[in-house]
């Protein structure tokens, strides 16, 4: 069947054939190409016209003629200009590049010919519960009715109801962002087939009832509420905002009704006996970004973030986008610049400071809480868990520890071989910042430095040529007079005149390179040092975290060394040059006085163990003390790879452990005792106060009156939005929850509800759900179990070419929903079918794999003591948390969401765009992530009991896409299997090199040739489209 | 119709008897289908007003403000008044930030190294950029930029977005999303990120420059970093060779396209199509980075540095080859151009760095005849203080951050070679003659693509959002030839 090629660029239109509606026809056409000049926009006013208003228009301008007249286009100005061919007199001008397409001229001789009628813009009307259609055949939930009803005049149909294996997939990713599990889809499976109805009853209870649920929904809430983990402002540093995240999750599992929802987050503050909890909502408008960028003018900002609050409570919560109104009357909407700034004034009374959020301290106000999710049964559950993990990390591996041990021992015994060390000649010592007299070089090729904090200092050298490969570097500490016969100048609250190296990065060149090259960081086998401080040990200079890095023993007075043996050895014969850099961020004064870099070759003379630790292994196994064994076996506990595991284990949980345990700071709004007066800004300006101006509400929607004795506060403002009559409310909050199920709201415009909004697909079943909603006490999982148990929703998605050509976004539903997942959903689809999921609500935010330190390559690292800088990635179960728990830096979104439409979190998003890239293909294929993810799904595949090939695939598949796969497909995915085995057969290096991607530790009994083969399978299955796709 | 066909590379390649993927796949309709289904609008190309003198753009941004009285705006009047007070006459009300408003005095300094008059139009250009002074007859330099911002975040998210807001969609994804891409192996705007040895690390840079905003994120540029995996994610899993990719790409072909015939979905037609752009990616972007085929007369031109991946340098060269190949909008930023101290020692690295590469890459596109239809611009967020940051003459001295005009320069594309344009007072403070808000460059650089920066709209919360957004923008007319 070929697709009719021109019927596709139709789109489903308004029936014009009947009367004009003003709002549907008429409003949208003036609003775009006539309001600019002759709208609410006082200033902008031209000839003194308005169009906007009725009266006005058939009064008409200065000109004194009427605009309009009723029933007489021909008599009217307005028709007249518009189909005049004088670009002397046709409106719009030619200059304002507004044209009126032949289409829009026609329905304004309409609607004047049928007498010019206007009405109210629909969404500042307060919703009316319409009649639901009586169509017998649609059955009893209203949805259907009314979908039934347009489909009726559209000579439509429903499509049959989707089979059970699409409805609990569907169900499930839309209410808890996880596919459903092979017992969950045979249950269904069984249910449904005795009694769809209950079975889908029983299905929507249970998923409303998950906990995963309010994780699932939250994450538009978190696009809308501009949530993330930094500042975003320049140098971005970090904050502790997740209590509020944590919040949202809890009030959508508690299923917190929508206006406490809202009053919570916008004045919970203010309620009386305001708990713990509800002043953490407010949080919800402090999520804006914040700067300490120096230099900016506090004032400003202020004025900046309370823009921010405004135009984000205005867009998520009443649809209305008021930002225009900042510098000049709203050109579209009725809203002046005056109701801006009295809805500016409600969010501009806090003790905030204009530049605040240094150094990953919370910016004012902030509050100490209890996380949501403080939970006396897990944290029991952790102790105890934390109990037999000791108890593991403690118990005795002879034989790991045995292979260990000869592997130091081996190292030791090299040690200082051919060991010659080659004072380097130093070309450039630099800083970014502070006094450049700060840093000499002295004639032998030292580097002395003043006093000073939070320097990257980079030192270009010449290596010596015709000394052969280079093992490594030294680099040589001296006590100085400056630092009063010390190492360093830590003052007394650090580490008294010492220092700490938090990091250092080395690269060569063919030329002298001022900077490190952080493309070409040169990696580190070993590092040693003379002494280290308690803590402070050498290997910590390979991190990045400001408060880790070596420090030599704390009162040193003779020179102390650092000394770091490359993976490889560099030759100066090609490349002659090399930078390192040293960096000193650790603050209270600890930078050193004057060190010395040396390049060595053979074997370093050092150490990497503590003294003690070098004497037990360098000694006669023989003739150790008990103390010594013990000694010995407690470093390899807290040293050895093979212990890396369990360590982290033990961090993570101990680290949970305080989150439910502990209060934690958090964002929150508070009243100042000194509230600052809110004035009217000329043009927007915060340096231009026109007149002052107290909290109010747009004066187009209904009235708030004034308190009396006190101005009005967030708290009456939030008890006006959630009055039932409110035009906007619970338009606006049941449209996107519908958006979130349908891929696209009733009004698909769902962040503006303003004159220039899409008219609704269906008006009367907005403002009749808007009621329900209302009627219900905003009862959010009711409306959602309205939605999802409706025929409408059960469709099938199959589309024919007719139906696509006929409606192709859909807007009719004659077809059920189908979306690509998001961006959260297709990371933790692979998590959960490849069961590394770890389900643990709420706490900070983790930072699983990322390539590379991205962000050290555009932050401020090394030039201040901002935090989430540099990169670091976490371990263990902080790298299969549910993506929505995934640290969120403004300035650098993680990548491999961004490319699947998450948004930056910059300001606020209401739902997202779907995009298909080649990047995104990229993601799926290649990031370690979904590699170890396969690897994972593989070996599940591979430890499960089937009997063979063919019933394991079929396991897979199942798990993946949620259906049973056909025998075409199976047959597919089984040559593609055996030529997978043959090419790691054929190499089974490439099986080994493979598997080892992700840290997950693999089950070793697998043959690994077996094991490649079917994570290729398994990779596969993950990226099929229909598994990417909620259908 | 959408019966179950047999599963096989045949019925992949379109063979078989018909079907959605057949008809559409490959073709124009298939792109119009997939955006209708997702409910975006199909516009007519109603921007497209002008014939288009720039096939591309490479915008050489250099990130901190880069100071206009050292580099192209040096006049006898600065020697004149250097040292005595900026007066309060000149200074008005400009804004000043946080970091010298403290100060007591304003005291002007000259051009920290002297400069001549280069080109047909005479127009100063400082010694620290010997090699701009070469091309000063290819290039035309505007010396009255200005911008409302003082502060880095805003000065170069409005250069960048066209506003001080957030949430903007960058120039170059305004660009994609008009012109589309020209090559079908390569995204059309693409990013390169280096850090200058003037002052390192120098101001931050973010991803919001290169955002997509409000554009469906398909626009958002593609960074392009130097070592392995140039593109994120780009290369294979270690163990997996090209050929094993390509048959489990042929599987995957095959699955999918019997589930968008079983259930009618053009999403994943286009995915189909993404992966196989994908696996040609993972060739042509190796290609683009692979520079062993240029010459070492090439790279003697970019300079020694061009030899290392991720220097400013070796972006040039690579902002050639991108241009070669087709893709729309190139952009460098280079960071550490923030001299408040030190500026006599920062400088002169900071010009070390650009000077050489960026006239390099003017002069290797005229000898490849790519000048002619490749606009580059050279340029940053704003200019910086004719007064001293700190005392006169010490050491630490810098300059801050100046909005009210700034310097930067054009080429190629239909710009007048050899021009300058736009005036400053004898202070480098205020424009006397013919300014140029960014908001103006903007809608030139629109304007040589073909596009009438009017009529480039996507319609977002209710307003038709524009690059240059609501305030008046003007071609700069006098520029093009």
């Amino acid at each position: 069947m070929r697709l009719p090629i021109l019927g596709i660029l139709f789109v489903v239109s308004p029936a014009f054939a009947d009367s004009i509606a003003f709002n549907r026809d008429v409003r949208p056409v003036l609003s775009k190409h006539c309001f600019a000049c002759h709208g609410p926009d006082a200033h902008a006013r031209e000839s003194e016209l308005r169009l906007d208003l009725r009266d006005e228009a058939l009064k008409g301008g200065e000109s004194g003629k009427p605009a309009i007249v009723e029933g007489k286009p021909d008599e009217s100005a307005v028709i007249t200009r518009i189909f005049s061919r004088d670009p002397e007199l046709v409106m719009p001008p030619p200059d304002s590049h507004s044209e009126l397409g032949p289409d829009d001229r026609d329905t304004l001789r309409q609607w004047i010919a049928e007498g010019a009628e206007y009405e109210g813009h629909w969404a500042f009307q307060s919703p009316r519960k319409s009649v639901v259609p009586e169509i017998p055949e649609a059955g009893g939930n209203p949805i259907d009715r009314f979908i039934a009803a347009r489909l009726a005049e559209e000579k439509l149909k429903f499509s049959a109801e989707a089979g059970a294996f699409t409805l609990i997939r569907r169900l499930t990713l839309d209410l808890t962002g996880l596919p459903p599990t092979v017992e969950e889809i045979a249950a269904f499976k069984n249910a449904h087939s005795a009694d769809p109805e209950t079975a889908v009853s029983e299905l929507v209870d249970r998923l409303l009832a998950s906990p995963r649920f309010g994780e699932q929904m939250a994450v538009r809430w978190l696009d809308a509420a501009r949530y993330a983990d930094t500042n975003g402002f320049s140098i971005d540093g970090g904050r502790h905002q997740w209590l509020w995240r944590d919040w949202v999750i809890n009030a959508f599992n508690e299923n917190k009704s929508y206006d406490v929802f809202l009053t919570e987050q916008l004045a919970g503050d203010l309620l009386p006996d305001a708990s713990e909890q509800q002043i953490v909502a407010t949080g919800f408008n402090r999520n804006h970004a914040i700067t300490h960028e120096g230099g900016t003018i506090p004032q400003e900002n202020l004025v900046n973030y309370v823009v921010d609050r405004v135009k984000t409570t205005s867009e998520a919560f009443l649809g209305l986008t008021m930002g225009c109104a900042q510098c000049h009357d709203h050109k579209y909407d009725p809203i002046s610049q005056r109701d801006y700034y009295r809805f500016f004034a409600f969010f501009n009374t806090l003790d905030d400071a204009g530049l605040d959020g240094y150094a990953g301290r919370n910016a004012r106000p902030t509050i100490e809480a209890m996380s949501c999710f403080a939970d006396p049964s897990e944290a029991e559950a952790i102790q105890k868990q934390l109990v037999d993990l000791r108890r593991e990390y403690e118990a005795s591996m002879p034989n790991v520890q045995a292979r260990r041990e000869v592997v130091w021992r081996a190292d030791l015994d090299s040690v200082g071989r051919d060991f010659k060390a080659h004072p380097l000649g130093v070309i450039a010592a630099t800083s970014p910042n502070g006094d450049p007299e700060r840093i000499k070089v002295q004639d032998d090729g030292s580097v002395v430095l003043r006093r000073g904090e939070f320097s990257a200092f980079n030192v270009a050298c010449r290596l010596p040529v015709g000394e052969g490969p280079l093992a490594g570097l030294r680099i040589v500490f001296h006590p100085t007079d400056s630092a009063k016969g010390k190492l360093g100048y830590g003052s007394p609250n650090g580490l008294e005149g010492n220092f700490v190296l938090n990091t250092l990065t080395t690269s060569t060149s063919s030329f002298p390179a001022g900077n490190v090259d952080l493309n070409a960081q040169i990696p580190m086998e070993r590092i040693t040092a003379s002494t280290a401080e308690v803590g402070h040990w050498p290997h910590e200079i390979t991190g990045t975290a400001t408060d880790g890095g070596w420090a030599p023993a704390t009162g040193s007075t003779t020179p102390q060394q650092l000394t770091v043996t490359f993976e490889k050895p560099i030759d100066p014969a090609v490349t002659p040059y090399l930078t390192t850099e040293l960096l000193f961020n650790f603050g209270a004064g600890c930078s050193p006085g004057r060190f010395q870099i040396f390049a060595f070759a053979g074997h370093d003379d050092g150490s990497p163990h503590p003294e003690d630790v070098t004497a037990i292994l360098t000694a006669e196994a023989s003739t150790l003390s008990q103390g010594q064994h013990e000694r010995l076996k407690a470093y390899f506990q807290a040293q050895a790879p093979e212990k890396a595991g369990i360590r982290h284990q033990i961090a993570n949980l101990e680290e949970r452990l305080a989150v439910i345990t502990r209060k934690h700071s958090v964002l929150v709004m508070n009243t100042s005792d000194k509230p600052r007066q809110t004035h009217i800004l000329e043009r927007g300006v915060y340096s231009a106060p026109l007149e002052a101006v107290n909290p109010g509400t747009p004066a187009a929607l209904p009235a708030l009156p004034e308190a009396g004795d006190r101005p009005l506060n967030r708290l009456d403002l939030a008890k006006w939005m959630t009055r039932n009559d409110h035009p906007l409310t619970a338009r606006v909050a049941v449209n996107s929850l519908w958006e979130g199920l349908f891929g696209t709201g009733i009004a698909s415009s769902s962040a503006d509800f303003g004159s220039q909004a899409e008219w609704p697909s269906h008006p009367e079943m907005l403002d009749w759900l808007a009621v329900q909603f209302v009627e219900s006490g905003w009862d959010v999982k009711g409306m959602m179990r309205l939605m999802v148990t409706s025929r409408t929703y059960r469709q099938s998605s199959v589309t024919t070419p007719e139906l696509l050509a006929r409606d192709p976004g859909n807007e009719l539903l004659a077809r059920g929903p189908r979306k690509r997942l998001s961006a959260e959903q297709i990371r933790d689809l692979a998590l959960g079918v490849s069961g590394l999921l770890v389900e643990r609500l709420g706490g900070p935010s983790v930072r699983p794999y990322q390539p590379g330190d991205l962000w050290r390559q555009i932050s401020h690292f090394g030039s201040s003591s901002a935090t989430a800088q540099s990169f670091i990635q976490d371990h263990g179960e902080k790298l299969y948390r549910r993506t929505l728990y995934t640290y969120w830096k403004r300035t650098l979104p993680p990548v491999n969401l961004a490319v699947f439409d998450a948004p930056n979190r910059e300001v606020c998003t209401i739902g997202r765009m779907s995009t298909n890239t080649p990047l995104q293909a990229l993601v799926l294929l290649n990031d370690p992530q979904f590699v170890e993810a396969a690897r994972a799904l593989a070996e599940w595949l591979l430890e499960s009991s089937h009997p063979d090939d063919s019933s394991r695939l079929a396991s897979g598949f199942g798990l993946v896409t949620g259906r049973p796969a056909t025998d075409g497909e199976l047959k597919v995915i089984e040559d593609a299997l055996a030529r997978e085995r043959g090419r790691y057969a054929s190499e089974s290096e490439a099986a080994e090199v493979l598997l080892e991607i992700g840290e997950v530790p693999r089950n070793a009994s697998i043959s690994a040739v077996e094991h490649a083969a079917w994570t290729q399978i398994a990779s596969l299955l993950l990226n099929l489209s229909e598994t990417v796709t909620n259908h | 119709m959408f019966d179950s066909q047999s599963l096989n590379r045949r019925a992949f390649l379109g063979q078989s008897a018909g079907g959605l993927g057949q008809a559409a796949l490959n073709s124009l309709l298939m792109a119009s289908l997939v955006k209708a289904s997702r409910g975006e609008q199909i516009e007519p190309d109603a921007f497209r007003q002008y014939a288009p003198k720039a096939k591309r753009v490479i915008f050489l941004f250099q990130s901190g403000g880069p100071s206009h009285v050292d580099l192209f705006d040096g006049k006898p009047s600065l020697e004149k008044h250097h040292g005595s007070g900026l007066p309060d006459s000149v200074r008005g009300d400009q804004r000043i930030t946080g970091m010298t408003s403290g100060q007591k005095s304003f005291p002007v300094v000259r051009p920290i190294v002297s400069g001549k008059r280069c080109g047909p139009a005479g127009v100063w250009i400082s010694d620290m950029l010997p090699w701009t002074q070469k091309i000063a007859g290819e290039i035309c330099v505007i010396r009255s930029m200005h911008t409302e911002a003082i502060n880095h975040d805003p000065g170069i998210t409005l250069a960048n977005t066209g506003s001080m807001q957030l949430g903007n969609a960058s120039m170059g994804s305004w660009v994609s999303y008009g012109l589309g891409s020209d090559n079908q192996n390569m995204p059309a705007f693409m990013v390169l990120i280096s850090q200058g040895t003037g002052k390192n690390p120098g101001q931050p840079i973010f991803s919001r420059l290169w955002s997509s905003g409000y554009l469906p994120s398909h626009h958002q540029g593609v960074m392009l970093r130097a070592g392995a995996d140039p593109v994120l994610y780009l290369d294979n899993p270690a163990g997996v060779s090209r050929a094993q990719r390509r048959k489990l790409l042929d599987d995957l072909a095959v699955l999918n396209n019997h589930f968008a015939e079983k259930t009618g979905d053009p999403e994943t037609m286009a995915r189909i199509h993404s992966y196989e752009m994908a696996f040609r990616m993972q060739a042509s972007v190796p290609d683009l980075t692979d520079l062993s085929n240029e010459t070492t007369e090439t790279f003697d031109l970019y300079g020694p540095e061009s030899r290392k991946p991720g220097t400013y340098a070796a972006n040039c060269l690579l902002a050639r080859r991108l241009a070669e190949r087709g893709v729309r909008f190139v952009q460098l930023f280079h960071r550490g151009w923030d001299q408040h101290i030190a500026i006599t020692r920062q400088l002169p690295n900071q010009c070390r760095d650009t000077d050489q590469p960026s006239a390099a890459l003017v002069m290797d596109l005229k000898r490849r005849g790519l000048l002619e239809d490749t606009l580059v611009i050279w340029g940053g967020e704003f200019g910086r203080t004719v007064f001293s940051q700190g005392a006169l003459g010490s050491p630490v001295a810098g300059r801050d951050h100046h909005g009210r005009c700034f310097s930067i320069w054009m080429a190629g594309a239909g710009v007048k070679a050899g021009h300058v344009h736009g005036e400053t007072d004898d202070f480098c403070w205020n424009i006397e003659k013919d300014p140029v808000h960014l908001r103006d460059l903007h809608a030139t650089i629109l304007q040589q693509m073909g596009i009438d920066h009017h009529r480039l709209v996507f319609p977002y919360r209710g307003l038709d959002q524009k690059l240059t957004g609501v305030e008046p923008a003007r071609v700069v007319k006098e520029i093009l030839g």
